[in-house]
């Protein structure tokens, strides 16, 4: 049995593997089919300030080794999450990464200094439209994802700030830098890529939002890759994720430069996903006599 | 109890135009399942990473079958497995139909592939509920499983075009019906314009049994945490067809 705890920004985790935001709601339908104790963390649905109903339907669609989504920020608000099931994830003994979202910059504010010493990790969701910006995404120009990490880091003053990047940019090194310039404990990466499936009998995309969010085992270079040069980059932690099925693929990320990864979709076409990619990598660790997994982190090195 | 896994494909055939109904054995019981609850199904290879939400048909020991029409990629995958295939699949899922107890006589509404989950409640309280079926087809070649739903104390089959029963459909016929059986409980599924109509007629009406209708939607993961399943509710929130459902009142959802 290989040591597969790690520790990011003082947090201790059993295991690399945390739910990622939006595939594992806030735990407890996992935790019908297993003790979801057994992963090392959960990043949560993503919360807002208040409840939100989020997108029509359909919001799903799949294409060859994807899927696309287009939920829309559906949650029942971030006073309900603290009400009904922080108390109950914390009993499950995982890391708890409230995942949160806002409209303006005020709205990340306010809700990081609610969640401020109440979670173990907040991880900032920045790809949702953001009206003082002028309604670019706040999370694709660097001086708006500085602006929004420096702004929710005052208030998180007992918690750590993870700022999760978008991958629809011109430079994710650029980008890591502003949010470690910005005050970030941790960056985790990639959010989905945006896309499109149209139903050609319609001629109209299957899902009502028109774009989703494209995740899954197709999109797992573009992360693995965007990870190495994220984490090359920057002196502070780095999550991985994108496309991870199983322990190889976490392996590669955690080499690419990931002191941790998030896995999501891989729920979706198993949902015994996590417990099994966790024991794959112990495997792996042990065929490969390493004794403690933050051996392999940031191990890759390129070619000459 | 909800549990994912490798089932064995038992048989796999053609029952009607583009219908096919596939028997999986499990290798494990999964506890009760109720008629109306549904199963996720993986159509096998690693390209397709949803898996297919499909109504439990029936249930035979360790065997339960579903059935399918060719719609897409998906199920067209399905159609090509053959005996001795392994499928992973997650069951049981969903709510199903609950009957209360003092129900004796139950109309069944049901249209297309709608008709399949209808079956397994049918199955499940055969001998105990009277069962008075309204079923819908859209021609003769699209009409199966007549020996399951002949096991109602009465049945009516309409086909769109009249090859078949009654010319018209399933909500039509029940209203048109001037014989039927004052019902305890109308159970319904069917396309989304059928429960719309249904519902409509009802309130128009002023008919008040109480009526479970089973809808259908583009599932994640089918167990309730994605939230990509969802549902109006006539309250003005939202309900999860895969979890809260895929059974509801017909009051309480907007159809």
């Amino acid at each position: 049995m290989a040591n597969l705890s790690v520790e990011i920004c003082g947090v201790k985790f059993k295991n690399p593997l945390i739910a990622a935001s939006g595939t594992y709601g806030f735990g407890r339908e996992f935790d019908e089919i297993y003790d979801i104790s057994q992963i090392g963390g959960i990043s949560t649905k993503g919360l807002t300030l208040e409840p939100r109903l989020g997108n029509p339907v359909p919001r799903i669609a799949e294409s060859s080794s994807v899927i696309l989504n287009a939920v829309g920020l559906q949650n029942p608000g971030v006073e309900h999450f603290i009400k009904h099931d922080l108390p109950w994830l914390k009993e499950k003994g995982v890391v708890v990464i409230a995942n949160v979202a806002g409209r303006t910059l005020e709205d990340y504010e306010g809700i990081c200094k609610r969640l401020n010493g109440l979670v173990d990790m907040v991880e900032l969701n920045i790809s949702c439209p953001n009206v003082r910006a002028g309604g670019m995404a706040l999370g694709i120009r660097p001086e708006n994802i500085e602006e929004v990490t420096v702004l929710t880091k005052k208030q998180l003053t007992k918690t750590p700030l993870i700022v999760k990047l978008s991958p629809n940019v011109e430079s994710i090194v650029t980008n890591a830098k502003a949010a470690e310039r910005g005050g970030a404990d941790c960056i985790s990466l990639i959010n989905t890529l945006t896309g499109m499936v149209i139903d050609i009998e319609k001629r109209k995309p299957v899902i009502a939002n028109n774009t989703g969010g494209v995740s899954g085992a197709g999109i797992k270079p573009i992360a693995v890759r965007m990870v190495y040069e994220a984490s090359h980059a920057v002196n502070i932690p780095v999550i991985g994720m994108g496309g991870i099925m199983t322990g190889e693929d976490a392996i590669e990320f955690m080499m690419a430069g990931a002191s941790a990864v998030q896995v999501g979709t891989a729920n979706f076409y198993d949902v015994n996903a996590m417990p099994k990619i966790i024991n794959q990598m112990d495997s792996w660790l042990n065929k490969h006599n390493i004794k403690s997994v933050n051996e392999i982190v940031k191990t890759a090195t390129l070619n000459g | 109890m909800m549990k994912e896994l490798i089932a064995t494909v038992k048989q796999n055939q053609l029952i009607a135009e583009n219908i096919y109904s596939m028997t999986l054995t499990l290798p494990e019981g999964v506890g009760q399942i109720r008629g109306g609850q549904f199963l996720n199904l993986s159509v096998g290879d690693k390209v397709h990473l949803l898996k297919r939400p499909l109504g439990i048909c029936k249930v035979e020991g360790d065997d339960v079958t579903v059935c399918y029409q060719l719609k897409g990629e998906g199920t067209r995958l399905l159609s090509q497995k053959v005996k001795g295939d392994k499928l992973s699949v997650l069951l049981p899922l969903g709510n199903g139909f609950i009957l209360p107890q003092t129900a004796k006589n139950v109309a069944v509404i049901g249209g297309g592939v709608g008709v399949f989950p209808l079956i397994s409640v049918i199955r499940e309280h055969f001998g105990k509920v009277n069962f008075h079926s309204y079923i819908g087809f859209r021609n003769k070649d699209a009409v199966c499983l007549m020996e399951e739903l002949e096991k109602s104390t009465t049945l009516t089959v309409t086909t769109d075009d009249g090859s078949v029963g009654i010319k018209g459909n399933a909500v039509s016929a029940y209203f048109a019906d001037e014989n039927k059986v004052k019902a305890d409980l109308i159970i319904a599924c069917g396309p989304p314009i059928m429960l719309k109509v249904l519902k409509q007629k009802l309130a128009e009406a002023g008919d008040k049994t109480p009526c479970l209708v089973s809808l259908e939607e583009r599932m994640g993961c089918g167990i309730g945490a994605c939230l990509v399943c969802v549902c109006k509710t006539t309250s003005g929130g939202n309900t999860r067809v895969c979890k809260d459902g895929p059974v509801f009142e017909i009051g309480e959802v907007e159809l």
